[in-house]
């Protein structure tokens, strides 16, 4: 059995991007049970100011509705659904969806949506920040190639043992080998003096 | 004409937890007939009664009876989380009220449901409060294999671990199992500070005549030394378990039969009187009975058993009652209690050894609560003074 910390969302903020209605009022009740404050808007979300989830009309939404680029939200986006036409989940699915929640909203099933929300988002982040930093990689192997073979030459070292000093200069810098290869470091001649005896 | 008002008694009077179902319908029918025998009662409630045994669905299938062509609007019953969430569907279906009165794990606040039961910080974290400083933090853990058991000892885990102790060992076995052998080898090997039995029915009294003869064999497992501590043993399955068995041991609870509060007082004289002088009060009994007075005192005020006018009623109100002062909170619908840890002392039953001071609110969700700071507190203040309780022996 896995141990877990219970999750607690005590002065979160909530925006909750829907008309009011019946449907919003239970949410709003629910989320206030778990100590968090909300606020409702409804056409258009213009700014996030400082909320820590948003909440939105799966059926109504429309392009342009949120004050970042399709998919971009800064926040787990949770959306609420009454239609389960394709259409409108598609649409929902483009802002980034990280849970959703079954209209018309009960007591029940709120909190476990936002746990599975944050979760996923946090995932998301991570994978998207492990992608970027993936993407530098790849894009500067060129010049982590150009600095093994510079330092082959400059030192008369095989390739292993280039790529170990390129590592270890690296790392003493606290720097990743791509960015210290940018850095055309290798290139220049001062590298000759830390020629290992 | 007196008007008659159909009420629903949903209680597994013969599967695996009758003995609490059995008290728990008890309770409630006691206090329909006070009811019905009170003229300043305008009407009169008809009990609906229904056993479905172990049967989930049977739960299911009877809520929808009582709440559909029987006109139930207010059911009282279910008693394990697992037939309280087959329910739950129906009374929101039929726009009735369920009112629970067990302890259970929390993380639920259901808007046609009274919760006169404790969540995990009115039950765990005042019997953790009470049992850490004075035995250790190093826990064994035994569970039912459902809800109940999981995520009891999940929040267990978490407090545990917040105080710097360990979980030395944990074992859920199946609902009704009395096979507990591996877990006393496992206790015997892994010598625990203390036991928390998560465990009901016929696994809790099997495991408490178990662990007994292993505190005859080994003294390092008497009570005394290495106690067992529950959330829910109550006094009606003291006949159960085993007087011999169950003495020394911990539970928490947010009635004693040993309080001694005046109406607890007429309490027991009225259940002495209707069920014999060796019949006991218990929590399950007690709550029960409680819901219905409140139930019967909300629609006498209202003149109506509507979910939308009982409910406004019963969260303006304060209720004295055996259980002690109650009241209903608005947001989560779970009644604020008294938690107490009460020892078992054999024939005089358990022995109230600390209470809280005043009225706890209940957080079903732990919405204020930190187990750090729970933690905290312990090292800080000692043994005595802690957040909820006030030791009294």
């Amino acid at each position: 059995m896995s141990y877990t910390i219970t999750p607690n969302f005590r002065g979160w903020r909530a925006v909750i991007v829907h008309r009011q209605s019946e449907n919003v009022e239970r949410l709003v009740r629910q989320l206030s049970r778990l100590g968090m404050d909300c606020e409702q808007v409804w056409p258009k979300l213009s700014q996030l100011s400082d909320a820590d989830v948003v909440f939105f009309d799966g059926d109504n939404g429309f392009d342009g509705l949120f004050p970042w680029p399709e998919g971009h939200a800064p926040v787990p986006m949770v959306a609420l659904l009454g239609s389960e036409a394709p259409g409108r989940l598609e649409w929902a699915l483009r802002q980034g969806v990280s849970a959703h929640l079954l209209k018309p909203i009960g007591s029940g099933g709120v909190f476990s949506t936002l746990v599975i929300a944050v979760a996923n988002f946090t995932q998301q982040q991570m994978l998207a920040h492990e992608i970027a930093e993936l993407k530098t990689k790849a894009r500067l192997r060129p010049k982590v190639v150009r600095a093994i073979l510079s330092v082959m030459q400059s030192q008369s070292l095989d390739e292993d043992a280039a790529y170990a000093f390129i590592r270890s200069e690296a790392m003493q810098r606290r720097q990743s080998v791509e960015a210290l290869c940018e850095s055309d470091f290798f290139n220049q001649p001062h590298t000759r003096r830390h020629k290992r005896v | 004409m007196t008007i008659s008002i159909p009420i629903g008694l949903l209680f597994s009077v013969s599967g695996t937890d009758k003995r609490i179902g059995i008290d728990a319908l008890d309770g409630a029918l006691m206090a329909l007939e006070e009811v019905n025998a009170d003229p300043s009662f305008e009407f009169e409630l008809t009990p609906i009664i229904r056993d479905p045994g172990d049967s989930l669905s049977l739960f299911h299938k009877f809520a929808d009876e009582m709440m559909g062509e029987l006109g139930c609007r207010q059911v009282i019953g279910t008693v394990t989380s697992s037939s309280r969430k087959e329910v739950i569907p129906v009374v929101e279906k039929h726009d009735a009220l369920l009112w629970y009165c067990c302890p259970y794990e929390g993380f639920e606040s259901c808007e046609n449901v009274i919760y006169i039961g404790s969540t995990p910080s009115l039950h765990m974290v005042p019997l953790f409060e009470y049992v850490i400083p004075r035995f250790g933090a190093n826990a064994y853990i035994a569970g039912s294999n459902y809800i109940w058991g999981w995520e009891t000892s999940r929040v267990a885990r978490e407090l545990i671990t917040a105080c710097n102790g360990s979980v030395v060992g944990d074992r859920f076995i199946p609902l009704g199992s009395e096979d507990i052998g591996r877990l006393i080898e496992e206790i015997e090997a892994k010598r625990p500070d203390f036991v928390l039995n998560n465990l009901i029915g016929n696994s809790s009294y099997a495991f408490f005549d178990a662990y007994q003869k292993l505190g005859q064999r080994n003294p390092a497992f008497l009570p005394e030394n290495t106690p067992i501590v529950s959330c829910n043993i109550a006094e009606c399955e003291i006949d159960s378990i085993g007087v011999k068995a169950l003495t020394g041991h911990f539970t928490t609870a947010v009635y004693f039969e040993n309080q001694s509060n005046a109406e607890n007082q007429e309490m027991i004289a009225a259940v002495r009187a209707r069920y014999g002088l060796s019949r006991r009060c218990s929590n399950y009994l007690v709550s029960n009975y409680t819901a219905v007075k409140m139930l019967a005192a909300a629609i006498r005020d209202t003149g109506s058993d509507k979910v939308s006018d009982v409910r406004p009623n019963l969260l303006a109100r304060r209720f004295q009652t055996a259980l002690g002062p109650l009241k209903i909170d608005k947001l989560t619908n779970h009644a604020a209690l008294r938690p107490g840890v009460g020892r078992f002392d054999g024939e005089n039953g358990f022995e109230i050894v600390a209470v809280a001071d005043e009225l706890v609110e209940a957080d079903p969700y732990f919405v204020h609560f930190d187990a750090r700071d729970f933690a905290k507190g312990l090292s800080a203040k000692g043994a005595t003074q802690q957040q909820h309780l006030k030791v009294v022996k």
